[in-house]
């Protein structure tokens, strides 16, 4: 697919033909969601229906009312349609683990469920999450405690400066949950769309497979 | 006053006893006979429940009440006079609080400020020329142009497409041989070369005379980009002339005190918190200009600004690791003993000077002529910072792939080379490291290269490098330890976690002192308010320099708790001890636990602070290590993949092994990355980067994963009185080597240019004409 060439502004515009930002391609070719991985794609659920009135509704350009379902609680926000998911966490309603890192959907580490199954909240508008169950980072952990994959990440070392832990927290979990006993590729791949530049992977391999295996996580 | 002990120095298995001077006032020293309880275990990190649950807040994440979001306008062009900014429309969209512009023909010297000991100057100071003319000239294409702070991202990010900017084109030079030539536009008024720098001793002329074999080629490296996934950034507030930043930096106190000049008041009226870190890896030094914009935007809206720059942004205008050409020529006799090396090198650093890569010929090997010459090129290209090992992995690769080349032409095995030509120091753990990483990799399979392969045919390789790093811990340092009359300790330095684990060793050796466990220690760090005194986080020189503080505080902690203890166990202080959690006799016969102890104490805290004493003289050589890779290479596609890696290092008393073993994993895998993929693009003709994304410019991720096997040996040269050094830099310096070398070793073809790619394979094999 060709990229949308962004608008010129001539002098006053960016650097270089490369400062494609993740809002103007949302908004040059409307898509709703960036799901990770190949696998996902392919088991896309369907999208909600659309409005009863067959056509499409317009939305904006000032703000509007945003209902959202985050962690099993209703939040509702009001920002303007362009507004990303990812910012609406991050910048509106204080959920921070989340993280914006390249913010076009190459490096994993805004990864948060959507129904269940990861998606980059980058390249997803808020208004599209919209009666779909959200989870975050925050909403991994029971109360009171860790989930098995949080603690299994600690006791192995699989973080240094832990800003794209959350998001391979979350997309491990997805991975778990639909296969709880993976092998190193499938690891692997569904990994692969997620960025570590601290160098973790190795040690992330291993916490996912030592709970996969329901192993009793140690120290190596 | 300095007095005389005698310590053990060395490895296990291999120690000797020398007399060192000792400054007064210091503990007794952890040296090689010293057997410890939690310093040198596992210890799982601190941070890690916060890090999981996204509940650490880095300055990315930090919210203040009525806080506005700045943005910055860059420039397009590599390189041009600014005309006239006009920004009355930005300032009359609803929403925007605040817009700066830098016309000025001196206001992007002005705000660089950034300076940090022991590191260059990114940008080199008035760009002469400048003054001149009347506007101001902007240098490369992403320089700072303006700014703004409006209500919500989105507005801010409008109003920077309303500020209308006239520029003046000027023609430029991106490219580092154009750059050379007399006729190529000049960067600074002087020109583009400045000085070059030479070194070495011996005569090189005689020692290639003497040799029996000589080999000699040219390598080059890329530049390649920091990229720590959390960008630049900070949040500032103003309140009655007090300044709160909160700043993604390798430094607080280097930040706070760019702010302190450039804003002219006090230090003590300035403080910079980092609690958490998104990566640095050399890039976050001093407040540079994006730390003096936000606070300047804060000061003008008289609102609290947080602004993070965005990827792009941050893939132009906030340091790489500058390129290299070396044409590197090393003599050897038949026996391997080297007799000259010869490093010719330049590369381009940018807008700024530090493209020198001649540390590894300088320091890796005994040879008794070496000569280098090094020169800088400047370009219209952002500006370089120290990258984890500056110029390490780049002279590396040259000068270890030289000698593999060697090895091969003289028959050797290129391990028993490199042993042939060992460096004895004091203390050095080198064979070990090589021993112990060879062995991990199955080298005894190493076979010369065959010939170049037959179509289709997969080949593996296996190949090595060397490592070293300097100990460039020092004081200043400071910390403070306390504990609480309720049991609660505390170990208090302003130092910065830039994700190496720094937090935990602090716990770690405070425990070791008081007798507790890791995570029965508070850790107060990241923020100048602590008025601790920490270095900046760079060069290897954390823990060095911070940990020796630490430890000699909490010794003056522990005499205060066991004199509080003494009376009720009816024994003197110096009968005591602290071990697991209690204060005993040290015949056991009495004790108490902790809590008690402290409970004993006259007031409800006791605190006890220490600075760092300088290094012991004589001792603290580098860190060593050693790598070796296996390959294997698809000579039909060109395609390489690393299958294992082993790597061995010390970093002289380990201090937290599991973390240690993460550094390491870490280093091999940025330095992987930097060998097969990665490489800033720039376009000649527009003088832009075509890949300030992650996308475009590719970093490792967990596809490309080898097997990776980390080996931590302590070395006991005992600097301080701990013992430790630095790990930051080492693991990251020999592995780009070891892979060009196994790949060389496989197809029969020396590969010479980093990244390695598949159509650069293709060309050695003679499959593509060169790309």
């Amino acid at each position: 697919m060709a990229r949308p060439a962004r608008k010129s502004g001539g002098r006053k515009r960016r650097a270089s033909p490369g400062a494609l930002t993740r809002r103007a391609f949302l908004k040059g070719v409307g898509i709703g969601g960036g799901a990770i991985g190949a696998g996902l794609l392919a088991a896309e659920a369907p999208r909600p229906a659309a409005p009863a009135n067959g056509g499409s509704r317009t939305h904006g350009p000032g703000p509007v009312d945003v209902t959202l379902t985050i962690n099993d609680r209703t939040q509702k926000v009001r920002v303007e349609p362009r507004v990303t998911l990812l910012d609406v966490l991050r910048d509106r309603l204080d959920l921070t683990g989340t993280k914006k890192i390249c913010d076009r959907g190459e490096c994993g580490g805004c990864a948060v469920l959507l129904d269940g199954r990861p998606v980059y909240a980058c390249m997803m508008l808020a208004l599209d999450a919209r009666g779909r169950s959200i989870t975050t980072i925050e909403g991994i952990a029971p109360k009171d405690g860790l989930h098995p994959l949080q603690q299994a990440f600690i006791d192995r070392d699989a973080l240094q400066c832990g800003y794209c832990t959350p998001g391979f927290v979350v997309a491990a979990k997805a991975l778990l949950d639909r296969d709880p006993r993976p092998d190193l590729d499938r690891v692997r791949e569904t990994l692969a769309g997620h960025i570590c530049r601290c160098g973790t992977y190795p040690r992330i391999f291993e916490a996912v497979l030592s709970v996969g295996r329901r192993g009793r996580p140690a120290v190596p | 006053m300095a007095s005389r002990r005698t310590i053990t120095i060395g490895l296990d298995g291999g120690t000797q006893k020398v007399e060192i001077q000792v400054p007064d006032g210091e503990p007794p020293i952890w040296d090689a006979e010293t057997r410890l309880n939690v310093v040198g275990q596992s210890v799982r990190r601190l941070d890690g429940a916060d890090k999981v649950t996204g509940r650490a807040r880095y300055t990315s994440d930090i919210h203040l009440p009525g806080m506005l979001y700045g943005k910055i306008l860059r420039s397009p062009h590599p390189h041009a006079l600014i005309q006239s900014i006009d920004a009355k429309k930005a300032a009359n969209l609803p929403g925007v609080k605040a817009v700066l512009t830098f016309e000025a023909a001196d206001s992007f010297a002005r705000l660089d400020q950034s300076e940090d000991s022991g590191h260059p100057s990114p940008t080199p100071s008035s760009p002469s020329g400048t003054q001149a003319r009347a506007g101001r000239r902007i240098l490369f294409a992403g320089e700072e142009v303006a700014a703004v702070a409006a209500t919500t991202p989105e507005i801010a990010e409008d109003a920077l497409d309303l500020i209308e900017v006239r520029y003046d084109i000027l023609p430029h030079v991106v490219d580092l041989e154009e750059a050379r030539k007399p006729e190529a536009p000049k960067v600074y008024a002087k020109g583009n070369l400045p000085s070059p720098s030479v070194g070495g001793h011996g005569d090189v002329e005689a020692g290639f005379k003497a040799a029996d074999a000589v080999v000699e080629g040219t390598y080059t490296t890329p530049v390649a980009l920091h990229n720590a996934l959390e960008t630049h950034g900070a949040v500032a507030r103003w309140e009655a002339g007090r300044l709160d930043v909160w700043a993604s930096t390798q430094g607080v106190f280097g930040f706070r005190d760019d702010l302190v000049k450039f804003f002219k008041i006090p230090a003590a009226s300035v403080r910079v918190q980092s609690e958490y870190l998104g990566g640095g890896f050399g890039a976050k030094f001093g407040a540079g200009v994006t730390g003096v914009i936000v606070a300047l935007l804060a000061k003008k809206a008289l609102a609290p600004v947080k602004l993070m720059l965005d990827r792009h942004e941050e893939n132009l205008a906030t340091g790489n690791r500058p390129s290299s050409v070396q044409w590197i020529k090393v003599g050897a006799k038949r026996d391997g003993t080297l007799t000259a090396i010869h490093l010719r090198s330049h590369g381009t650093a940018g807008i700024a000077e530090g493209a020198g890569v001649s540390g590894p010929v300088r320091m890796f090997y005994s040879c008794p002529n070496i000569k280098t010459e090094e020169q800088d090129v400047f370009t219209n290209a952002g500006f370089a910072m120290p990258f984890r090992a500056p110029g390490f992995p780049q002279g590396s690769f040259a000068l270890e792939s030289a000698l593999d080349e060697l090895a091969d032409r003289l028959g050797l095995d290129p391990l028993e080379l490199r042993k042939k030509n060992y460096l004895e120091t004091k203390a050095k753990v080198l064979m070990q490291q090589y021993d112990l990483a060879a062995r991990a990799i199955g080298w005894s399979r190493r076979r010369p290269p065959a010939a170049v392969p037959k179509n289709g045919e997969i080949r593996r390789g296996l190949g090595m490098g060397t490592a070293a790093w300097g100990m460039y811990g020092e004081p200043p340092a400071d910390a403070t330890v306390r504990i609480g009359s309720d049991g609660r300790v505390e170990c208090v330095c302003g130092t910065q976690d830039i994700g190496t684990g720094t937090r935990t060793a602090m716990a770690i050796v405070t425990a070791e002192v008081l007798g507790l466990g890791p995570d029965q220690v508070q850790v107060i760090l990241g923020d100048t308010g602590t008025g601790m005194y920490s270095p900046a986080s760079g060069g290897s020189v954390t823990l060095t320099s911070i940990l020796p503080a630490v430890r000699s505080a909490a010794e003056g902690a522990r005499s205060k708790l066991l004199e509080a203890a003494a009376p009720g166990l009816g024994a003197p202080p110096d009968r005591l001890d602290l071990k697991a959690g209690r204060v005993a006799t040290k015949d056991g016969a009495r004790s108490m636990t902790f809590a008690q102890a402290a409970g004993r104490l006259k007031s409800s805290v006791i605190s006890a602070q220490a600075s760092r004493s300088k290094n012991y003289e004589g001792m603290g050589d580098s860190s060593w290590g050693a790598q070796f890779a296996e390959v294997e290479v698809d000579t039909s596609t060109g395609q390489v993949r690393v299958l294992k890696i082993s790597a061995a290092h010390d970093a002289g008393r380990t201090i937290n092994r599991l973390a240690s073993e993460s550094q390491i994993n870490g280093g091999v895998i940025m330095a992987l990355s930097y060998a097969l993929l990665e490489q800033r693009v720039m376009d000649a003709p527009t003088g832009i980067v075509m890949n300030a994304n992650l996308e475009d410019y590719k970093i490792a991720g967990p596809m490309e994963m080898p097997e990776i096997v980390p080996i931590m040996i302590d070395a006991y040269d005992v600097a301080n009185n701990i013992g430790v050094k630095g790990l930051g830099e080492p693991p990251v310096v020999p592995t780009a080597a070891a892979i060009a070398n196994a790949v060389s070793n496989a197809i029969g073809v020396r590969v010479r240019d980093l990244p390695i790619t598949p159509d650069r394979i293709l060309a050695l094999l003679g499959k593509v004409k060169e790309a």
